[in-house]
């Protein structure tokens, strides 16, 4: 049996949240360099790794998935600043619901040491 | 990947729109200077490049920090080529024999567009840094709720 605090669901949420973090740096150098010209719209793809981390999602197999998600220049490749800012947003407001069910995960495991007791 | 960087390239923006200020706010300063003609003074450009990071833009996650991205930077101020405006005031010290006076050809007009410009592309940016500041927060804050 596998450790509680290596559980599947801490490797998969912290992957998720590297790559979170990822799209908000992109977000942010899109920002940065949107005035310059000939700057070439950047954006992360990670969606098909997701399926597949899914599709083999079990205790052993997360933790040799490798992260995988790129940074690829995009297929628009000006930057439009308001379009940005609402993507930004949208990831946002994403990572923080990774945040929250990290957060649930961990209170699970507070749960279980605290062996159901209050307090 | 390290969110502190992500901070640093916001900076870098909000940098480079403060030097696009500075030489829009001279331009339209010096509007109304006079010179002789030649003398005149010349409008301001700012030049930006991306400084590309290490993996020209693509990368994966793995080896990917923020470093990697490209961020802007001023790489240099240039003076505009346009023509001096020529006005009629023969009574000006600085007028020609014509009695033209020479002023810098500046349009009002584009400055302040690029004002708007400015302050939406600043606005921005520091709007990108505020989202990374909460985000960062909100992680650092995780499980200390209990």
């Amino acid at each position: 049996m596998s450790s509680i605090v290596s559980a599947p669901e801490f490797a998969a949420l912290s992957r998720a949240l590297d790559v979170a973090s990822l799209r908000q740096a992109v977000h942010t150098a899109n920002i940065a360099n949107a005035d310059v010209p000939d700057y070439q719209r950047l954006e992360v793809t990670f969606d098909e790794q997701v399926q597949r981390i899914a599709d083999e999602l079990d205790p052993e197999g997360v933790a040799e998935i490798p992260a995988g998600a790129r940074v690829i220049k995009s297929a628009d490749e000006t930057v439009r600043l308001d379009k940005e800012m609402a993507l930004m947003a949208k990831d946002a407001a994403q990572y923080q619901t990774l945040l929250s069910a990290f957060e649930r995960s961990i209170g699970l495991l507070q749960m279980a040491i605290k062996e159901g007791r209050e307090g | 990947m390290g969110m502190f960087g992500i901070l640093d390239i916001s900076a870098a923006g909000m940098d480079v729109q403060q030097a696009r200020l500075e030489a829009a706010a001279a331009n339209l300063a010096n509007a109304q200077t006079t010179g002789q003609a030649g003398a005149v003074y010349q409008p301001l450009t700012v030049i930006v490049h991306s400084i590309l990071g290490k993996h020209n833009g693509v990368a994966s996650s793995d080896s990917l920090s923020a470093e990697a991205l490209p961020r802007p930077a001023v790489s240099g101020t240039a003076q505009l080529d346009v023509p001096p405006r020529l006005v009629y005031d023969p009574g000006h010290p600085d007028a020609d024999a014509r009695g033209f006076v020479t002023m810098p050809g500046v349009d009002p007009i584009s400055s302040m567009l690029d004002l708007i410009s400015i302050s939406r592309s600043y606005e921005a940016n520091l709007r990108a840094f505020d989202v990374t500041r909460t985000l960062m927060q909100r992680t650092l804050d995780m499980g200390s709720h209990r």
